[in-house]
């Protein structure tokens, strides 16, 4: 019952955000902290409870028929990714909440599109029915409208609309390719463990594969349909930015691993290698626009177009070394992402510019808060001793030994990397003190909660990495040994 | 203990250190920093003891840090005597500097970062210097770098000081990147990463001869970015916009070192590839060359050190690429001692005098500090090679293994490069301590800034390197039996020339510069043309920065411009088509009726058309 309670914890924390009269803010603040502490509580007690070494792929299952005469059931398990995955939303959401702690514009209502969000994406990476699955995946994305056209800033409508529209695009490839799967198995069933046991076709996956892959491809930042996201990610209120870069991309990328993968094994076989060389796009391209930004968070959203490319790459190594690294990069990522934003947010709700030629030298009146971006660059330029090193290092590693060319790119892409986060951290943070930034407060104890915590794992898993490479490898074995 | 302990004592107490300098001890500099050098103390402690330990031993496996293909990759120690030699000279120099810096840094409002700072490259260095698989020496090599990066900036609020960071971490990127693509070919080559295993004669017979020698050349890249060799090398001299004491640690002594140490690490892998250590050569010849020339010209005497830093760490790789381990370490070794010395000698002229300039410390008096000046003087001879203090030594054993290698346009070019050495060395000695009234050299434009008087902790580690500056050529014998290899003992004939070539450079360098009287104008100024290509560096700042630094710019701008014209203008455009269509279609509703009624018979008729055929 524990993946319902952690579905459940944030649907009760919404009841009780929706029932506390709006002028009681802190109230609801403390509802949203206090769900996101449960629940990373309870994805910590999936993690020590999930067995990898154990012959079942999906553990702790709950199955619950619905509606019989579609074959839709009410189907919760998880495997190592799925664990992983738990865990980042969770970490995410409770930071999320934490980062938000001043905001007071509409807070109730805030909250409640805010869980409505983390509630659509626990339900996706623990749903093992494809109805459920593409039900949550509709709710995660929903709230991200509201969400960034009332509490964002520049040029929120545009964003919030454009982000909106390339979405729903994804999903309308994604809705009838779905459809026709479930058709075309005869099984009259959305199990998706009993459709990944079904072969189909290879010429039937060979057509499919494509419409699911980039369908879920838009939402985890795919190269060239990835111009929602840097918008959306500026546009966007700090926790939604951290938790629709650190936590939603990944949903499209859990989306390839857990759907199109296992279904469409033969699909993802033929299509590897195109798929891969857009991925080495995003790496190097997004890189590269990062480079000319001005903008904090356009500087970030590139980034992760760019780090998503990595994940996209390694998926398509289908080997167990790049999947694994693949896995484990959505979730340093997401982790690193949340702090970037995080530490963004901090100063931009002080300074109201996100301009790195307007700052200078902050690291000189803000050195704390300076420091947590500043590690969230390091983390980002792939130095060792954060997770995403090793992540990205699993992932070089099978993309040189497959496909040579696109593994000499995007090692490449490393210099880049460092050259854009480095041009940021001499602008803003080095440098001549900006007297105008004088007043700044640096961050109080409370502030640097969620991002001392957002560290910390990144730490833990830079120095021990083991810890989640453990946990996803028989999942992944198994994801890639059906290919 | 058992050496595994030590090991992990040695390497991560400075972490320790690091981590109460930085997070805990931030307002209690003091404290920082006394618990820094205690650390430092530790490991040189624990340094000391592994070295009295076996240094045959199998490696120690600390942790499984991943398994890349069924290979396990793990965190563990190498303990054989080329480590353990390495390790003690960290440790030591580190500990001397850390001590030097309690009277240099005094009054900076960093201090207790600018201690934890030295935690973090103490840990990353010694933990790189232990590793017993290439993968642990790749993460803390890149660590190696954040904690120079970091030092660098240290002063962050100097834009040269933001801008050479930068510009330290990406260059020596550059090279990683291909180290690093080389790791994963040798991986795939070869199923293990553990250097022990690597170094085997059979391992390394199972690799084809192209791949090997493909694997050599990106680990070589590795080498040349960390440790500064042409074209990579720009990096080092700005990198002296860090304080002092850092230069003398990292950018001389030990982190660009590292570069070379990894070649001597790897050393059986060079010499079985083929063709690669005739590249080497020719790298390291031209480097040598190329930073002496450039050293002869600046007036800026920690610029003057970094490039005899470049210049000499060519030298080793000369004596490593001639296929000599020997000649390589034990110039490694001596290097260490007396350009950490001349460092922090010049490091106390800045501090008492307030100025890196060598003409303004001439005219300030800067002969009046005696052991300082003492440690300069023995400091630059042994960087000139005269008899018999350390550098003589070594880089006999070097010239010698270039004549072994019988690679004579090599020998005749670090013969060049000897002369060019002295010369700048004792520019550099007279410069400082002997000022003419006669001098042509212009005042500075600025006035110097005294930071105080030299300390006494300033002073025990100056006097300590000075001992070992003078010393350490002694240890040939000693080193050769550690690293378990063959020590060169150059002949008479092969040493005469050698000398006579030091000697020349100080004699030329003392008419010029350091005679009463003297104009103080080197010979070089009498072709102007190449006094301009060495002061500027031979352009190569510029080049990197128009060529490809205006590449790079150029195909991001391209890039930006795609993005915001062709993605998001695609995209834009669709949603305006839309709303287009939708405006268009919208005005057909017009509420009048003509036109409701003029479409409907329309319709009908197109529609009777097709339906009945007529």
């Amino acid at each position: 019952m524990v993946l319902s309670a952690i579905i459940l914890t944030p649907l009760a924390a919404l009841f009780l955000t929706l029932l506390i009269p709006a002028r009681n803010d802190k109230a609801i603040k403390a509802v949203s902290a206090l769900a996101g502490a449960v629940t990373v509580a309870l994805a910590a007690y999936v993690w020590f409870k999930f067995d990898p070494y154990s012959t079942a792929r999906y553990q702790l299952v709950e199955r619950v028929e619905w509606v019989p005469t579609f074959g839709i059931s009410y189907y919760l398990g998880v495997d190592g990714i799925g664990v992983l995955m738990t865990m980042l939303n969770a970490i995410v959401f409770l930071t999320g909440a934490l980062s938000m702690w001043r905001l007071e514009l509409r807070v109730k209502e805030y909250f409640a599109f805010m869980l409505t969000l983390v509630i659509g994406v626990f339900g996706v990476f623990v749903s093992l029915d494809l109805f459920f699955f593409f039900f949550f995946y509709e709710v995660a994305v929903l709230p991200m409208y509201p969400l960034i056209a009332v509490w964002g800033s520049t040029r929120k409508e545009y964003a919030a609309m454009k982000l909106t529209l390339y979405l729903m695009a994804g999903s309308a490839l994604l809705f009838p390719a779905l459809l026709s799967i479930y058709y075309k198995s005869g099984l009259n069933t959305f199990d998706m463990v009993a459709l990944s046991g079904h072969k189909f076709s290879e010429a039937y996956q060979i057509f499919v594969y494509p419409f699911i892959y980039i369908g879920f491809g838009v939402l985890a930042g795919m190269f060239p349909v990835h111009g929602w996201s840097p918008t959306g990610h500026v546009a966007a209120p700090t926790a939604v930015s951290m938790l629709h870069a650190g936590v939603l991309m990944k949903l499209g990328a859990f989306g390839i691993l857990r759907v199109a993968m296992p279904l469409l094994p033969a699909g993802a076989a033929y299509w590897n290698g195109p798929f891969a060389a857009l991925a080495t796009c995003n790496i190097v391209y997004g890189a590269l626009v990062a480079l000319k930004q001005d903008d904090f968070k356009f500087v970030i959203g590139f980034s992760s177009v760019s780090h998503m490319g990595i994940v996209l790459l390694g998926i398509n190594m289908l080997t167990i070394d790049g999947m694994g690294g693949a896995v484990f990069q959505m979730f340093a990522h997401g982790v690193m992402t949340a702090l970037f934003f995080s530490a963004v947010g901090f100063i931009y709700d002080q300074a109201h510019t996100r301009d790195i030629h307007e700052f200078g030298g902050l690291s000189k009146h803000v050195p704390i808060a300076s420091a947590f971006f500043i590690i969230a660059g390091l983390c980002g330029m792939g130095v060792p001793g954060f997770a995403s090193f090793w992540a990205e290092l699993l992932v070089f590693i099978a993309a040189v030994k497959t496909m040579p060319l696109f593994g000499v790119l995007a090692v490449v892409g490393l210099i880049i990397s460092a050259l854009f986060m480095l041009r940021v951290l001499k602008h803003a943070f080095f440098g001549p003190a900006n007297p105008k930034w004088q007043g700044l407060r640096d961050v109080t104890a409370w502030d640097a909660l969620p991002r001392a915590i957002l560290i910390a794992v990144l730490i833990l898993f830079g120095f021990i990495p083991r810890l989640a490479l453990a946990l996803i490898a028989s999942s992944v074995r198994a994801l890639a040994g059906g290919i | 203990m058992s050496s595994g302990t030590l090991a992990l004592l040695c390497t991560h107490a400075p972490l320790v250190g690091c981590f109460g300098a930085l997070v805990v001890l931030r307002r209690a500099p003091r404290a920082a920093a006394a618990l820094n050098i205690l650390a430092m103390l530790a490991s040189l402690g624990a340094a000391l003891a592994i070295f009295a330990g076996s240094n045959h031993q199998p490696p120690t496996i600390i942790s499984l840090w991943l398994s890349s293909e069924g290979v396990p990759i793990s965190f563990g120690f190498l303990l054989d005597g080329t480590n353990q030699l390495m390790g003690i000279i960290v440790a030591l120099i580190a500990l001397c500097i850390q001590v030097y810096s309690l009277g240099y840094m005094k009054g900076d409002p960093g201090y207790a970062r600018y201690f934890g700072l030295h935690g973090l490259f103490a840990w990353a260095m010694l933990s790189f210097v232990y590793s017993a698989n290439l993968l642990q020496a790749f993460v803390f090599w890149e660590l190696v770098g954040l904690a120079s990066f970091l030092l660098i900036g240290f002063w962050f609020e100097k834009p040269s000081a933001a801008a050479a960071a930068k510009k330290a971490f990406v260059m020596t990127r550059i090279g990683d990147v291909g180290m690093f693509i080389g790791l994963i070919l040798l991986l795939s080559s070869t199923s293990t990463l553990d250097i022990a295993q690597l170094m085997q004669a059979s391992t390394l017979a199972s690799i084809p001869d192209a791949r090997l020698t493909l694997i050599a050349l990106l680990l070589f890249c590795g080498v040349v970015g960390k440790s500064a060799q042409f074209p990579l090398h720009t990096w080092l001299p700005d990198a002296m916009e860090g304080p002092t004491p850092v230069s003398a640690l990292l950018h001389s002594a030990t982190m660009v070192a590292a570069g070379v140490f990894l070649y001597a690490r790897f050393h059986p892998l060079f010499v079985a590839a083929e063709g690669v250590s005739n590249i080497v050569l020719v790298i390291a010849i031209i480097t040598a060359i190329l930073a002496a020339t450039i050293a002869m010209v600046q007036r800026d005497m920690k610029r003057v050190l970094a490039y005899s830093s470049i210049s000499q760490l060519a030298f080793m790789l000369l004596g490593l690429g001639a296929g000599s381990l020997y000649a390589g370490v034990f110039h490694l070794t001596t290097h260490a001692f007396f350009k950490a010395l001349l460092f922090l000698c010049a490091g106390a002229y800045i501090h008492q005098i307030g100025s890196n300039d060598m003409v303004t410390m001439g005219r300030q008096g800067a002969a009046k500090l005696r052991l300082v000046s003492a440690g300069l003087v023995i400091g630059a001879a042994a960087l000139a090679g005269l008899p018999p203090l350390a550098g003589f030594f070594s880089k006999e054993s070097i010239l010698a293994a270039l004549h072994g290698a019988h690679a004579n346009a090599f020998v005749y070019g670090a013969y060049l490069a000897s002369f060019l050495t002295a010369y700048y060395t004792f520019r550099m000695v007279f410069l400082v301590l002997r000022p003419s009234d006669k001098s042509v050299l212009p005042a500075e434009e600025h006035e110097p800034h005294p930071h105080g008087d030299v300390t006494g902790s300033m002073k025990l580690p100056i006097a300590i390197l000075t001992v070992g500056a003078a010393a350490a050529g002694f240890a040939g014998d000693f080193i050769a039996k550690l690293i378990g290899a063959k020590a060169l003992h150059p002949t008479y004939g092969e040493m005469a020339p050698a000398i006579g070539i030091a000697l020349a450079g100080v004699i030329v360098a003392f008419f010029e510069f350091g005679r009463k009287d003297a104009a103080q104008q080197g010979f070089i100024t009498r072709v102007g043309a190449l006094d301009t290509l060495f002061e500027r560096k031979y352009y190569l700042d510029e080049i990197y920065d128009k060529v490809a630094g205006g590449l790079v710019s150029l195909i991001a701008s391209v890039s930006a411009v795609v993005e915001r014209g062709v993605l998001d203008g695609t995209g834009d455009l669709a949603g305006n088509l839309t709303i287009a269509t939708g405006d268009a279609t919208a005005r057909m509703q017009s509420g009048r009726l003509q036109l409701y009624i003029g479409s409907a018979v329309l319709l009908i008729v197109v529609f009777c058309y097709f339906v009945g055929g007529y």
